[in-house]
């Protein structure tokens, strides 16, 4: 078992009310599984990520990932166990716009304390791996879209986490460059990466081994 | 790590273009402007401090009370020197120093003015002018020894070695050269090309044992270990068993090491002095730096929407805080490294017109390692202080909600920016209201009738033989046109160098202790200066013979002296009877700031140091003067011809006060461009934080006009809140500044509006920029942007 969430609540306290973002959550994800949650808008599909990448807290509830209670955890514990164990990918990417293709997959090695020569290697391996040497002294704004997303799973791949967490992976891209992203992830998932994603679309999230429903922060 | 930071910095500032340039620029003013004046004040704090025994160094200084209120000077009788020495066994060493003044040197043709002084041999053991040439013990034993610096023997002798060969001094005594020193440093009181020993002085006959003739400095090396404080006490009734007219006067010694920036004594204790003018501007240059820095957590904080993403990803990928803090700090000493380089070539381009305007040689030790030292250390600390704020508030960012472009901009930050606002720009209105009051009191001045005419008017030294030939020297400058008048007098018309509580007259009170002022002239003098007669007439002494002991009084003398009829009164100075011939109205001599004191100008039986020509302004002024030049050679062959012009000399007198200006428009124009920089940064900053506000006023129908007033307005109050704040303090400032004048304008209400609206203006031209794009940007994108 990669990570368990036990009844988890969270809240926000507005006008007097409490309106709930996540409510009475369940959930176990095995190591291996390529889960995708699926929900309108609003409905807490992004949040629900955000805690299980330990971004955001809640406010009730118990959180285990590889047996350790991330709730009872302080949050640098916290932060040293999604450095470790977590990639994340984004919607609109979020590489840095200063840095070059291989400057910006190098940078989590960096803070990571690596040597010189294994960044390098580590590096050079994630650009053959993604196809994209001949990228390498190329800043963001000079790729497309799917290109762009493509360093970021490298990015996020680099440090061989166990787990991916990827929100609205595909959502700027269009279909051709959408459907090259799911199947990486699938090759990923293939290779023993364990992969949760937020979609919109059912196309993709068919390509997971099972969909979770949100609706107004519940379960369906 | 350290390089990617490096790296990310760097293509951060190269992005960033116009951000960085602001942000490199602001604080380069505020450094290069700290630079200059911790040059300035490193340079005063170490003026006189380089000799060796300076710790062990004192002046011989003089307090008696005259009137209730307590003198306090610092020359001293000659005779006292040898008295110390005497009977004081705590003294190692003790030397007179003459005043300083200016030789002929002469050898074959060549001729050189230059300035020095006589001292006793142990001046040289005491103070730290090492010698280059001749044994410190044996330079002055001979009468006629001469120690020189080594730029006046270069002068003098070129290539040739100097010591042992013989110079002629004022055409009289020939000296030997008998010592070479190290030219003087620039941080030195003493001014002396040359040295000559005491003994010349008293072979001369000009030494006195007279303890009323306080003319010349004595200095004291007082052995190690001795007690100050003990020493002094002993020392304070030194003139008891010598002084016969005054016993009691307080003999002191005055630290040599605190002469320079203290030494100002207001009824018997010491004031300040300079100290205080370096302290003010030590508190202007960290005022200014300080401003520099702020404006650049302005402009850091307000680009924080761009770095947010930054710091969320950094974060998301494993930077702790204290990696981004490091980083941020990292990016802001790199600024700080720029802006000290930009500031370094400011400071060196500026630095000679800044030496010029505060009258001080100033360099940079480029060699000296506290020079770098200082220079890391103020790069450090800019950057860490100027960095900090951003740094925190940066790293501080959630990622989940930055990435997630919920980001919210956080208002309540803007607060502490509008104060540094307020506080910028009432420094600067304060400035420009110190600058506007300066300049109107100067031209105010320049304004103020003189009295005389200062046209075409010059005088030229008593030296050599012009006192021998003055007769023929003046009847061929009048017969030749070249002059239309000449008078003799004992100073330049724009000063008076002599005074006295001694003038007697008629119904003079006993304790009347009013100082009246005495020019000395021969003949002529209405006429030469174009002084107003108001009755009687000039000093005629080819009609009236008499006319050697005449005086004329300016107005301020006979509403002093009440006189009812003064033509044919008579006055008592020094033993003489002066009669009055005439009273001229009362024209400006030594400040044009003060209010004009009683003068009498006493006719020819005085004595005299200078002449004064009219020149004829039929003729052109150069021709005037190669024809004078030819007529004084012929004369006064041994001596350069050396004018001095009226209207220069008057002109000078502004110096210190054009100096306040300059520097008054100088820290108001670097103050102004500053705060311009800080109120660009808070507008894109506003603007940027109200880009979707703009954006639904615009989609519902607001003009680019509207918006652009609506982001301005903000700011403009802020001018006024200091211009509220500004007007009381720069008022009492400025009305402290006046009350050394007697001679003053009065502060009026235009001067503040001027101010006010200087600000206004430059404070809306700065921000409409921000608005005004704002305004125009199209609403659609900002909105989509959510």
């Amino acid at each position: 078992m990669l990570l368990q969430l036990n009844n988890i609540f969270k809240w926000v306290n507005s006008g007097g009310q409490r309106i709930f973002l996540l409510k009475d959550i369940n959930l176990q994800v095995e190591e291996g599984e390529f889960i995708s949650i699926m929900g309108p808008s609003g409905s807490g599909k992004s949040t629900l990520l955000n805690v299980i990448g330990m971004l955001d807290g809640f406010d009730e509830g118990e959180y285990n990932f590889l047996h350790e209670s991330v709730h009872t955890l302080k949050e640098k514990h916290r932060s040293n166990l999604y450095k470790e164990y977590i990639g994340f990918v984004f919607q609109s990417y979020h590489l840095l716009d200063e840095l070059t293709v291989q400057e910006n997959l190098e940078m989590p090695l960096l803070y990571k304390k690596f040597k010189g020569s294994e960044r390098k290697a580590m590096v050079a391996d994630m650009l053959d791996r993604f196809n994209i040497v001949g990228k390498k002294d190329l800043f963001p704004a000079q790729l497309s879209g799917g290109q762009q997303q493509l360093v970021g799973v490298a990015r996020a791949l680099i440090a061989s986490p166990k787990l991916i967490l990827a929100d609205e992976p595909t959502g700027n891209l269009n279909s051709s460059q959408s459907e090259e992203i799911m199947e990486l992830f699938k090759q990923l998932n293939q290779e023993g990466v364990t992969i949760i994603q937020v979609t919109h679309s059912e196309q993709n999230a068919a390509y997971g081994s099972r969909v979770i429903n949100l609706l107004d922060g519940r379960m369906i | 790590m350290f390089k990617n930071y490096l790296k990310i910095a760097w293509r951060n500032l190269l992005r960033n273009k116009s951000f960085s340039l602001l942000n490199i620029l602001g604080l380069s003013i505020g450094l290069a402007v700290t630079a200059l004046i911790l040059l300035w004040v490193n340079y005063e704090i170490g003026f006189n401090q380089f000799h060796d025994n300076k710790d062990r160094i004192y002046q011989v200084y003089n307090k008696y009370k005259v009137d209730g209120e307590i003198w306090t000077w610092n020359s001293t009788p000659k005779v006292m020197a040898s008295v110390i020495k005497k009977d004081y066994p705590e003294v190692e060493e003790v030397t007179r120093y003459f005043y300083e003044n200016t030789f002929l040197f002469s050898k074959g043709d060549k001729r050189i003015k230059s300035n020095g002084t006589i001292v006793d041999p142990s001046f040289l053991n005491i103070f730290s002018f090492p010698l280059i040439e001749g044994d410190i013990e044996t330079v002055f034993e001979d009468v006629n020894a001469l120690v020189i610096t080594e730029k006046f023997a270069k002068k003098m002798f070129g290539n040739e070695p100097a010591v042992g060969q013989t110079v002629t001094v004022d055409n009289t005594d020939n000296f030997k050269v008998t010592g070479i020193l190290k030219d003087l440093p620039t941080n030195t009181e003493f001014n002396f090309e040359y040295l000559m020993p005491w003994s010349y002085l008293k072979q001369k006959g000009y030494d006195d044992k007279n303890w009323g003739n306080n003319s010349i400095a004595t200095y004291v090396l007082l052995k190690e270990g001795t007690d100050y404080e003990n020493f002094s006490k002993k020392i304070e009734t030194l003139r008891e068993n010598y002084d016969k007219d005054a016993p009691d006067m307080v003999t002191f010694l005055y630290p040599y090491t605190r002469s320079h920036l203290y030494s100002e004594f207001e009824n018997g204790k010491e004031v300040g002095g300079l100290i205080d003018i370096i302290r003010l501007f030590t508190i202007i240059a960290i005022i200014v730096l300080a401003i520099a820095c702020i404006n650049f957590m302005n402009l850091s904080t307000a680009r924080s929407e761009k770095r947010a993403k930054e710091v969320g990803v950094r974060k998301v990928v494993g930077a702790r805080k204290n990696a981004l803090v490091l980083q941020f700090l990292g990016e802001s000493i790199l600024i700080s490294f720029l802006g000290a380089v930009l500031a370094l070539v400011v400071v060196v381009i500026a630095l000679p017109s800044f030496s010029e305007l505060i009258n001080t040689a100033l360099i940079i030790e480029w060699t000296n390692p506290w020079f770098w030292g200082g220079m890391f250390s103020i790069i450090l600390i800019t950057g860490l202080l100027a960095g900090s704020y951003p740094a925190l508030y940066l790293s501080a960012f959630k990622p989940s909600a930055v990435l997630k472009g919920t980001f919210n901009k956080i208002n309540t930050l803007v607060t502490p920016r509008k104060i540094l606002v307020v506080v910028q720009f009432s420094v600067a209105i304060i400035l420009i209201t110190a600058t506007i009051v300066v300049k109107e009191q100067i031209s105010n001045v320049q304004d103020r009738k003189l009295g005389y005419n200062k046209d075409n008017l010059i005088y030229v030294q008593m030296e050599g033989d012009i006192e021998k030939h003055y007769q023929a020297i003046k009847s061929e400058l009048l017969d030749t046109g070249i002059a239309t008048a000449i008078s003799k007098t004992n100073s330049p018309i724009t000063e008076s160098w002599s005074n006295s509580w001694g003038f007697q007259w008629e119904g003079k009170s006993e304790d009347d202790k009013t100082l009246v002022h005495r020019l000395v002239a021969d003949n002529n003098i209405v006429e030469t200066m174009g002084l107003r007669l108001v009755e009687g007439r000039d000093f005629d002494l080819k009609t009236y013979p008499t006319d050697s002991t005449a005086a004329i009084l300016n107005e301020s003398a006979v509403k002093l002296m009440g006189f009812e009829n003064p033509i044919g009164a008579r006055i008592k100075d020094n033993g003489i009877d002066w009669h009055i011939v005439g009273v001229i109205e009362d024209f400006v001599y030594n400040s044009p700031f003060q209010k004009i004191e009683p003068m009498v100008i006493e006719g020819a039986k005085g004595w005299f140091n200078m002449v004064h020509l009219k020149l004829n302004p039929q003729n052109k002024t150069a021709a005037n003067l190669a024809s004078a030049t030819a007529i004084f050679k012929k004369y006064n062959p041994n001596y350069p011809f050396n004018y001095e012009f009226i209207d220069e000399d008057y002109a000078k007198k502004f110096a210190d006060e054009e100096r306040t200006e300059k520097l008054a428009s100088l820290f108001t124009v670097l103050t102004i461009l500053i705060s311009c920089l800080g109120l660009f940064g808070l507008a894109s900053y506003m603007a940027q934080n109200r880009i979707k506000e703009i954006g639904i006023r615009k989609v519902l129908g607001a003009s680019a006009s509207a918006i652009t007033s609506l982001l301005s307005i903000d700011f403009l109050k802020l001018v006024f809140i200091s211009l509220v704040i500004a007007i009381p303090i720069s008022w009492y400032a400025m009305n402290q500044w006046l009350q050394d004048f007697a001679y003053k304008i009065d502060i009026s209400w235009w001067m503040f509006t001027i101010a006010g609206l200087l600000a206004l203006v430059i404070a809306f031209i700065t921000v409409s920029y921000q608005a005004i794009k704002a305004a125009k940007s199209n609403p659609v994108k900002s909105l989509r942007t959510e």
